[in-house]
């Protein structure tokens, strides 16, 4: 289980972390998700002890991150740029992280070599920056890490290994209980592949939850009104528009209590349809004042 | 095979050194150069018969090594290993990659530390081993010498690699590490030049020379100056009273102490870069200062340095030319440096900001920079410590030299006896006490150009030089300044003339010495109307020395040295000069690179004062009514008709001189 509370990491005076909360169950793919320059990356780089926070803890099973050698040899990460040496094939970073990960199985790296076809004596330099991911995958999957963190993991990758990827991911998820922490910014894809979210917003955790939780909570509205009335005053709404007389709504709450809700009002039609990952990105942070905006050039 | 000790990891270790092979291997490569290079050496003096086995000998050439050699080497190279295996600390995705990896700073650190010592010591090692194994084959090998030097390259290369590692955690830059490793290193003598630069500017007569008031904050200067090779060699007294020097009986390495002392430095210094290590930030990658407490530090002194050098250089500019004294004008140094302090704050914070927009909000720094550069051009030229009213106490004194030169001649003299030094003294506080009209240079003596006063004092070991420009070339202004004056007669002092005229055999280092020959030149022979220089015996050369030294007690040299007129010194001045050849016997320690230098040669000239010299030139027969010195005017006058009539000839000496003139014939003149 990944922890943190409260963590705090300025630079220069600028809060990236400003007190950060959130809880990463056992087992499960939380994908971490919030705009640009929210503190995902920071964050991901307090949790793998790149970064040492200013204020608050940081816990993986409970023990602090930082200078923690036994801990991170269960924890393998794979960063937005990842780093290898300029002159190294991949066999020369396997070598490498084999002397660091007391776990790294050769009988696995051997095994995914059939998987990502690379030619392992390749100088990483010379690979696309598809391959290096591949690469990256490769490094950190034979390292038998418990806890997988990716930063931005699957940039780069065509559409069939993103979907290889994350299936050697969900598959050491399923079959030896790894923890994965998922930054993206594609949030189809997370959708489809974690089972827990947290929304990161100017360094604060505005949500987290698990995704059914998130949906259920959550819920879009297609209502007509009578007389081809408007959304009436009293209605508590996350966001509304209407094209015709049909009117869009969102709101905070699940399906069965909104409707209950709009029945005082005698809609001629009302259809609960749910939510995807992006709409409640784009919704609940709509209310943390990051909406579209509607803007005339 | 993970290592069970928590501070080292045997796989970084070699990561580190098979990444960068090119640089150990290729230094190493070099270094084989020299026992290879010794190899030769052997092999060719053995070809011609020489021992070249003697193990001090190759000892010593240890030692030379480590003394001069390996600090260099080791201050170089220690810096291109730190940028090896420290490098990922500049690249934000190294560090990220480093940091993320299962071990602790404390393994990173010891591992990487122990990487670069290594790195160090490959190349002394494979160029030792060489060296040892051809000093072997020829039945060279002194244990001793060995160990010392072992010992001495490991301190100086753990020195060296420590103080790298230290200022790779003081920056986050590779460009910034190199600037910074090197103001580490001369840091202590830049800024006693610096200062010094100023105040020569600012106190007349001041000439500060680089004298190492904290040498030892400049590692390798203090290293190359304090360090170095000793031995003795066996001294046989010949028959002849000669002393000659056999095999050499012992060698030391003078003050090995000092990289003893450097080497205990460099464990405190590891222990700081420890201590930066785990409080920086692996944000500060790329950075030009990652210490945050270093950033003001390095701000200022930035300013301050630039108020210095640029502030010296913008003077010298713009300002020099509106000087009308000796000595710098506090106001428009002052403003310089302002300016130039204020352009060192901007370009400080631009490069601690990594942007060129740091002017907003500035005015405070900017405000302090220029009082600071103010204040500091203020302070100096106040001369609170008394630096340009100095003059020594004769009794404080080790050693003294004067130089002065003016448009008839110069002299260059060592003075170490009491009573001279008083002369110069007085002398000095002499031109002191002139300063006003010294230093005015619209004050009118300086029409007619000028000479120069150099005095230097040996004070508890260290040199401190004075510089006065003086207007000996003026006429008349001798009766004005009694300065003039006493340097005129310091220049007739016998011990001044001794001291100026056998320079060339009084040097230190020479033990003794034999006068095997004289030569006078350019004799005037009446009878054949020619000049020819003449050879002397051993026998007349010592007369003539002997003669040479009462005309110096009687005050007959340096008598036209400050005379303003030329023409007159032409008539006074003969244009043939003596020379004395002395064979001389070299301490043993400069014998080495004395070699071939065994005859030194005593030159100068003589004038009409000089009677005794003449006086002997005719007892010996050298100069008679048929032969005699021409002055300068007459062999210029000769030279002259010479030019105008096309072609040499005896024939063409004007009559007057070839006849009528007894100048250079003792007996007639004096």
């Amino acid at each position: 289980m990944i922890q943190v509370q409260n963590a705090v990491k300025r630079f220069d005076g600028f809060a990236a972390l400003d007190g950060a909360t959130l809880s990463v169950p056992a087992g499960s793919v939380y994908g971490l998700v919030g705009p640009n320059g929210a503190g995902k990356s920071t964050l991901i780089r307090c949790l793998t002890g790149i970064y040492r926070q200013d204020e608050g803890t940081l816990t993986v099973d409970e023990q602090p991150v930082w200078e923690n050698r036994a801990l991170k040899s269960r924890v393998a990460a794979i960063a937005d740029d990842w780093y290898y040496f300029p002159q190294a094939a991949i066999r020369d970073m396997c070598k490498f992280y084999r002397g660091f990960y007391p776990n790294f199985s050769m009988e696995r790296y051997e095994k995914l070599k059939e998987v990502f076809q690379i030619d392992e004596k390749r100088p990483l330099r010379r690979l696309s920056k598809g391959m290096q991911k591949q690469a990256a995958f490769w490094l950190a999957l034979s390292a038998m890490p418990d806890y997988l963190i990716l930063d931005e993991p699957v940039d780069g990758l065509d559409p069939v290994m993103r979907r290889q990827v994350w299936s050697l991911v969900l598959g050491d998820v399923s079959q030896r209980g790894t923890t994965v922490l998922v930054s993206s910014h594609n949030l189809r894809e997370l959708e489809d592949v974690c089972d827990h979210v947290g929304i990161l917003d100017h360094g604060k955790v505005l949500l987290e939850r698990s995704l059914a939780q998130l949906q259920d909570n959550m819920v879009k509205l297609q209502v007509v009104f009578q007389n081809g009335g408007g959304v009436p005053e009293d209605l508590e709404v996350l966001h509304a528009s209407h094209v015709g007389r049909i009117h869009t709504l969102i709101m905070r709450m699940g399906a069965e209590e909104a409707t209950n809700r709009l029945a005082v009002y005698e809609p001629m039609l009302v259809d609960a349809v749910p939510l995807t990952l992006e709409e409640i990105f784009i919704y609940e942070l709509g209310g943390a004042d990051y909406a579209v905006k509607d803007i005339v050039l | 095979m993970r290592s069970k000790t928590l501070y080292f990891n045997p796989t970084l270790f070699k990561k580190n050194l098979t990444r960068f092979w090119p640089l150990w291997g290729g230094v190493s490569l070099v270094g084989v150069l020299f026992p290879l290079a010794l190899l030769t050496i052997v092999i060719q003096e053995g070809s011609f018969g020489h021992a070249v086995s003697d193990p001090l000998e190759f000892t010593k050439g240890y030692y030379l090594v480590v003394a001069y050699a390996v600090p260099v080497i080791s201050l170089i190279y220690g810096a291109l290993c730190a940028l090896a295996v420290w490098g990922w600390l500049y690249n934000s995705r190294s560090v990220g990659m480093y940091h993320s990896l299962p071990a602790t700073r404390k393994e990173l650190f010891a591992t990487d530390f122990l990487s670069g010592m290594a790195m160090m010591l490959i190349p002394y090692a494979i160029t030792g081993a060489l060296t040892v194994a051809v000093s072997a084959t020829v039945g060279a090998m002194d244990p001793v010498g060995l160990l010392v030097t072992v010992l001495c390259v490991l301190g100086e290369s753990f020195f060296y690699f420590a103080t790298a590692t230290l200022i790779v955690f003081f920056t986050g830059n590779p460009f910034a590490f190199v600037g910074f490793y090197g103001i580490f290193h001369f840091l202590a003598a830049g800024a006693e030049q610096l200062i010094a630069l100023l105040m020569t500017q600012f106190y007349f007569g001041v000439e500060q020379a680089y004298e190492g008031v904290a040498e030892f904050l400049s590692p390798t200067l203090c290293l190359i100056r304090h360090v170095s090779p000793y031995g003795e060699y066996e001294r046989i007294d010949t028959a002849e009273g000669w002393v000659e020097y056999g095999h050499l009986e012992f060698v030391t390495l003078q003050n090995a102490w000092v990289i003893g002392l450097y080497a205990l430095a460099g464990v405190a210094l590891l222990g700081c870069a420890w201590a930066l290590y785990r409080r920086r930030r692996s944000e500060s990658a790329g950075e030009v200062v990652a210490v945050g407490w270093m950033k003001p530090v390095f701000r200022y002194g930035c300013a301050l340095c630039a108020a210095f050098t640029g502030g010296s250089a913008l003077y010298v500019i713009f300002c020099t030319g509106f000087q009308t004294g000796a000595t710098a004008g506090v106001l428009p140094m002052a403003v310089c440096m302002v300016v130039a302090g204020v352009i060192g704050y901007y370009i400080a914070s631009m490069l601690l900001a990594k942007s060129l927009r740091v002017f907003r909000g500035s005015w405070k720094g900017v405000l302090a920079t220029g009082i600071a550069a103010a204040a500091a051009c203020v302070f100096i030229s106040a001369d609170p410590f008394g630096v340009e009213s100095w003059v020594p106490e004769a009794g404080e004194l080790e050693g003294a030299y004067i130089s002065l030169h003016a448009r008839n001649g110069y002299l260059d003299v060592d003075i170490s006896d009491q009573a001279t030094m008083q002369k110069v003294l007085d002398l000095h506080r002499t031109v002191l006490s002139e300063k006003e009209r010294l230093n005015d240079r619209d004050g009118g003596f300086w029409n007619a150009g000028s000479g120069y006063m150099n005095l230097s004092y040996w004070v508890e070991g260290k040199r401190i030089s004075r510089y006065y420009r003086l207007p000996f070339s003026e006429a008349g202004t001798q009766a004005q300044l009694e300065s003039l004056q006493k340097a005129a007669s310091l220049a007739t002092d016998p011990v001044i003339q001794e001291n100026n005229i056998f320079e060339q055999i009084l040097w230190e280092d020479i033990v003794s010495t034999r006068l095997i020959h004289g030569y006078i030149g350019d004799i005037y022979h009446r009878d054949t109307r020619e000049i020819d220089g003449m050879d002397l015996s051993p026998e007349q050369a010592k007369t003539l020395e002997a003669a040479v030294r009462r005309d110096i007690q009687a005050g007959n040299f340096g008598k036209t040295v400050f005379l303003a007129d030329e023409e007159e010194r032409d008539r006074l001045v003969y244009f043939g000069s003596i020379q004395l050849d002395y064979n001389v016997t070299w301490k043993p320690e400069v014998q080495n690179y004395r070699n071939g230098d065994d005859v030194r040669t005593v030159s100068f000239e003589i004038s009409v004062y000089c009677t005794e010299t003449l006086k002997a030139l005719e007892d010996m027969g050298i100069l008679d009514a048929s032969h005699r010195l021409l002055t300068c005017a007459e062999y210029y006058g000769m030279e002259w008709q010479e030019r105008e009539e096309g072609a040499y000839a005896a024939e063409s000496f004007p009559e007057h001189i070839a006849e009528e003139s007894t100048v250079g014939y003792a007996g007639e003149a004096y």
